[in-house]
């Protein structure tokens, strides 16, 4: 906290400066670090889908201009070439743009707890600031909920965030029906005591586990699961700093704000909700929401934020009876019937006899003759060949699809794919025609899938990069269209995390009957490190933290690998921490790593065998956690030394840690152990030695 | 804290704040994109928004010539219809601007035939000193020309053949070739036409007073209109219809039935029946001070719009406020108001609606369908019963469409209009070249 003030009014901001309490800045986060809207997202960021012909990001900016926000930061993730280009097009850069600020912000983040680290490193924020993602819609003014929260703040300063909520009812089409997020709430003071996420395909996790501690404390609670989390958040720059400091967490609810609440009694941070019951507020978080939202919008729930608002200058969409939107130079045939709910964009020419109801047609799309559109999302410039029937698929820009072809519920044809003539899409698929740099080569169009002529293949995401430390919810796994096949997949788009995300634990079983327990898994490291780093700091002796981590272990039936992890964050904190306060980096080590060998070693199984997996992987975790911090390529070789000074980790380890690719498979992983390259190097000519000295003495190498 | 979040949302008090120190262009799109988020709604916020951003563009508009001022003052108002076709007075504020000009632009060119009439008629090449002797002449004119909008018919000096048959000539001529006029158009040079400018400004800043004291005008004709003992349905917070009431309060006794317009207007209605309006609309702050009618001693009774059919029997006058007045006499109001109109009807119950000059549109309701506004659904039925929301379709229309057959009286502040007499109010306050601009 302190620094990020010191940080905050040290940097003068030219007009904003002035008058620093006035100036509302807010942060987009344009990418989520999520892949439930692939394959779509193989080929534009996800902020840049439309949603009723206009992208999502449009919106988002519009609430933030009618909250009268003036400096926003974007932060970029995937395709954030894209996303510049088409911002630094839009209104909102030109000389009218409600924004006094707008800057972008490119990172390599890989998840939401990156970028916010990454942002108090940057010292922008200078007072209370609005979190949103970039696909938040909502005609919420915001003044209320920041009125309540500076009151809050003002009374007191650990009051530190307000999240907005929108309540729904025990059924809503705009929740996600696979989890719900889980909100104990003091509505005395709205403050949020304990947050979590029940999963509803998972039979072993539908019950909450409240700490007594929070009944006892409190004289009303309300356990309110029926609210939509449109994550809105009002934040205080402490805000930043809890996420620096808990290097850990990525996710901004599951981990985040559960972490927090979790560790009220440590850091005495309160969170606070301001629960809307009369405006629109909802996040497009998968594509179940993008279909509900979509109906929102067309049935007008978001007014103002409707298609004949016009929001994007060039629109010109005009309300006709029944909600139909239509643009004008729309070609309509004489015959066809065009049903309720529907928008039309400029250019699009529809056949003699076709039905088109509960749809969103762009610009310039060809409907040919007889065909049925029923709840369809056609986006601009595709094609639809005559007789073809699509029902409730999304059909993305420049598809074309053949005549009497048949696109089931649940389908999705992504960018620039062909559908021969007579094809029947079948429920759910996805086909996408972009190009995949994890895919051995490129794959070829399947015949089998889009006919002969065709263009796409079948798209089938990787079961195994599922990352449980990501995720927000397991909300995504939620169903689009109803249809129990579809189910999407929440992985993160980090090759770093998933990469080294096999950790152990067996992810056999379907994603969401295992979604409980990572829960329990996560926590444990959570929990775990901050209790060895707590012992770390009060300088306790290592037997008691031994034991106390042993018992932490047995409670939550943690893998090693969990152990591992939860120890390595610990003391790479307290060394940090170290170093921070003036200790070289080779003594805070040694220091650390001298007095408490043990608990590393008693994390370590493989002593006596040939393949280290074990310790690869402390090695691995190491690095991965040097990579966030200052000077990690240094601090990663008086590690190497120390370790293997101490015995703790054997030269083969290092080798097989060298050559695993793992350790090489970023930038900045590479980029860390720079560094070591030469200690690893001195270690095998060592080795090289000594093994001639084995001829000699067997038993030498083993001592070593 | 507060004063924060009140300055936080944009709308009129910000724009009109930023309106001096933006650039004029942004200021253009800055108020396109507030009427397009429906930050400014209500007539007269429109109406006052547009009229000062007109302002400003004239006086940033540095040229001389009054077509090129028509042109530049229609091009804005054509994005500023298009980005609300619905809030027509946004397209009258502009009409009255674009006439203001054109009359300016004749009012010169005919002081100036005035003066080579008079001086010599053979020599339309007048030398320079005649020329400066023109302008003075030209400004008296102007300045008694000023207090009515309309052409001085009363003028004896341009009523000679010349004016007559000259007269079609400009007129025709002038929105689209300026080099074309007459030989005097090329006489008249700089000093004139800067005139112009100041003298459109000037009826610009008139219009503007003219909106701020529209309703106290209207509210001057109160007591012809309301009598003791009387008994009054009104509907909606409308400002202009609590002025008229008061008014008459303050001399008579009488008893006014409210009809509450739920579900898009029923707070506000609350807070002016019982006169805690806590100021959030931005029209009514300024009047936030005045004293409900209750305080006057006034019976106000709040029903619901249900009961309106009701109680009509007992009514002796309906008095009406309206979101503007087409040029057939229809009504575009606030949604309950064809049904208030129609139980006025079966009942013989006069109906007064009361409307500043300001909302009275020249276009003709072809189709009134797209006149209405749909707006947000969710206050019909509340957002949060998914079952609701998912199976069914919800129409909140803002507005409804009130034939001119169903009204017997309109009040503005020029006095009170029979439905059949309110073309001529069109043609005195618009030029028709200017209807579809």
């Amino acid at each position: 906290m302190g620094p990020k003030q010191k940080g905050g009014g040290a940097k003068q901001r030219g007009n904003a400066a002035d008058e620093v309490e006035e100036t509302l800045q807010a942060v987009v986060l344009a990418d989520t670090f999520e892949t439930r809207f692939e394959p779509f997202t193989l080929d534009k960021p996800r902020c840049l889908l439309p949603l009723a012909n206009t992208p999502l990001i449009e919106y988002t900016l519009e609430f933030l201009a009618n909250a009268g926000v003036e400096d926003v930061f974007l932060y970029g993730g995937a395709h954030s070439g894209q996303l510049e280009k088409y911002i630094n097009a839009s209104k909102w850069r030109s000389l009218s743009s409600p924004f006094k600020q707008l800057t972008f912000l490119k990172s390599t983040s890989t998840s939401v707890g990156d970028v916010m680290r990454d942002l108090d490193g940057k010292h922008l924020i200078t007072g209370d600031f609005i979190v949103v993602s970039g696909d938040v819609i909502s005609n919420l003014p915001i003044e209320g909920a920041l009125a309540s929260h500076r009151a809050r703040r003002v009374a007191n300063k650990d009051a530190i965030m307000t999240m907005v909520l929108r309540e729904a009812g025990r059924n809503h089409r705009t929740k996600s029906s696979s989890t719900s997020p889980v909100f104990i709430i003091d509505p005395t003071k709205d403050r949020c005591l304990h947050y979590e996420e029940i999963d509803h395909h998972s039979s072993d996790s539908n019950r909450l586990n409240i700490d007594t501690e929070i009944i006892l404390s409190h004289q009303e609670l309300d356990i309110r699961q029926d609210l939509i989390d449109c994550s809105i958040d009002i934040c205080t720059p402490d805000v930043l700093s809890l996420w620096s400091d808990s290097f850990d967490y990525q996710t901004p609810r599951k981990q985040f704000l559960y972490g927090v609440l979790k560790d009220y009694e440590l850091n005495g941070k309160t969170i606070h909700t301001y629960i809307v019951k009369d405006y629109y507020a909802a996040r497009v978080r998968n594509l179940k929401a993008y279909d509900a939202i979509s109906k929102d919008i067309l049935s007008r729930w978001a007014y103002p934020l409707c298609p004949d608002t016009n929001l994007l200058p060039g629109h010109n969409y005009e309300l006709r009876k029944g909600n139909l939107y239509q643009e004008q130079g729309v070609t309509l045939a004489r015959s066809c019937v065009i049903g309720r709910r529907t928008v039309i964009g400029q250019g699009t020419s529809i056949g003699d006899k076709a039905t088109v109801k509960d749809t969103v047609l762009g610009r310039n799309c060809k409907i040919g003759k007889n065909v049925t559109l029923d709840g369809a999302y056609i986006w601009d410039g595709a094609v639809i060949g005559d007789g073809t029937t699509v029902r409730h698929a999304i059909v993305a820009d420049n598809v074309q699809v053949g005549s009497n072809c048949t696109v089931e519920p649940g389908a999705l044809l992504s960018f620039g794919t062909k559908i021969a003539d007579s094809m029947t899409i079948s429920e759910g698929k996805r086909i996408t025609n972009a190009y995949r740099e994890e895919e051995d080569g490129v794959p070829d169009t399947d015949p089998e899938v889009v006919g002969e002529g065709g263009e796409g293949y079948e798209y089938i995401p990787y079961e195994d990069d599922e990352d449980e430390s990501d995720t927000e919810s397991n909300a995504s796994s939620g169903l689009v269209y109803n249809m129990a096949q579809l189910s999407l997949s929440t992985d993160s788009i980090s090759t770093l995390s998933s990469e080294t995300s096999d950790y152990g634990i067996s992810r056999s079983g379907s994603f969401s009957s295992t979604g409980g327990d990572e829960d329990e898994q996560d926590h444990f490291v959570h929990d775990a490190a901050t209790s060895v780093y707590d012992s770390l700091r009060d300088d306790v002796t290592s037997d008691v933290v031994q034991l106390e981590l042993v018992s932490l272990r047995m409670t939550a039936n943690a893998s090693d690998n969990q152990v591992r992890r939860a120890v390595v964050s610990a003391f790479m904190k307290r060394i940090a921490q170290l170093i921070e306060g003036g200790k070289a980096a080779g003594e805070a080590v040694r220091q650390i790593f001298g007095k408490y060998r043990e608990i590393v070693e008693r994390s370590l199984f493989d002593r006596e065998k040939d393949a280290k997996p074990d310790q690869v992987d402390l090695l691995l975790l190491l690095q991965q956690d040097l990579v966030h911090r200052s000077r990690g390529d240094m601090v990663l070789l008086f590690l190497a030394k120390e370790l293997y000074d101490l015995e703790i980790i054997d030269e083969e380890a290092y080798e097989q840690w060298w050559d695993d690719e793992r350790s090489s498979s970023t930038e900045e992983m590479r980029q860390v152990r720079s560094q070591t390259q030469q200690f690893v190097e001195w270690l095998a000519n060592a080795e090289e030695e000594e093994s001639s000295e084995e001829d000699d003495d067997d038993e030498e190498s083993d001592e070593e | 804290m507060p004063s924060t979040s009140v300055a936080l949302t944009p709308g009129l008090a910000s724009f009109l704040k930023s309106l001096k120190t933006n650039p004029i262009d942004t200021s253009i799109d800055n108020l396109i994109s507030l009427l397009k988020r429906r930050q400014i709604r209500h007539s007269r916020s429109c109406a006052t928004a547009t009229a000062y951003l007109l302002l400003r563009v004239i006086s940033a508009c540095r040229t001389t010539d009054a077509a090129k001022l028509i042109e530049r003052v229609q091009s804005v108002g054509r994005r500023l219809v298009a980005a609300q076709p619905r809030e027509m007075v946004v397209g009258n504020i502009v009409r009255r601007v674009l006439g203001l000009i054109r009359d300016e632009a004749e009012d010169d060119r005919e002081a100036d035939f005035n003066l080579s009439e008079a001086g010599s008629e053979s020599q339309p090449q007048t030398p320079r000193v005649p020329d400066d002797h023109s302008d003075s002449l030209s400004g008296r004119f102007e300045g008694s020309d000023r207090s009515s909008s309309r052409p001085p018919l009363s003028q004896p000096a341009p009523i000679t053949m010349f004016s007559l048959l000259s007269h079609p000539e400009p007129e025709a001529s002038l929105p689209g070739t300026p080099a074309s006029a007459s030989p005097s158009g090329k006489m008249l040079g700089h000093t004139p036409s800067k005139d112009i400018r100041a003298e459109v400004l000037e009826g610009v800043n008139e219009i503007i007073d003219e909106l701020g004291q529209v309703d106290d005008q209207i509210a001057a004709y109160a007591l012809d209109h309301i009598h003791s003992n009387e008994i009054i349905l009104t509907h909606t917070s409308s400002t202009t219809v609590q002025k008229f009431l008061l008014k008459a309060a303050a001399k008579r006794k009488f008893t006014v039935i409210h009809a509450e317009s739920y579900p898009n207007n029923h707070e506000a209605t609350h807070a002016t029946v019982s006169g805690n309006s806590t100021g959030d609309d931005e029209i009514l702050s300024t009047e936030s001070f005045q004293k409900p009618l209750i305080a006057l001693g006034i019976t106000v009774i709040l029903i619901p719009d249900s009961a309106v059919f009701a109680l009509m029997s007992r009514v002796n006058k309906v008095i009406l406020g309206t979101h503007s007045v087409l040029a057939n006499g229809g009504l575009v109001a606030s949604a309950g108001t064809r049904v208030i109109a129609r139980a006025a009807k079966v009942h013989q119950t006069p109906v007064v609606v009361v409307s500043g000059v300001y909302k009275l549109s020249p276009v003709y309701p072809f189709d009134f369908d797209s006149l209405i506004e749909y707006g947000d659904a969710g206050k019909v039925i509340g957002y949060e019963d998914g079952d609701l929301v998912d199976q069914i379709d919800v129409q909140n229309p803002l507005y409804d469409y009130v034939p001119a057959e169903l009204i017997d009286l309109y009040i503005t502040n020029l006095g009170g209009h029979a439905p059949s007499y309110l073309y001529r109010i069109v043609s005195d306050h618009y030029r028709k070249e200017d209807i579809n601009f």
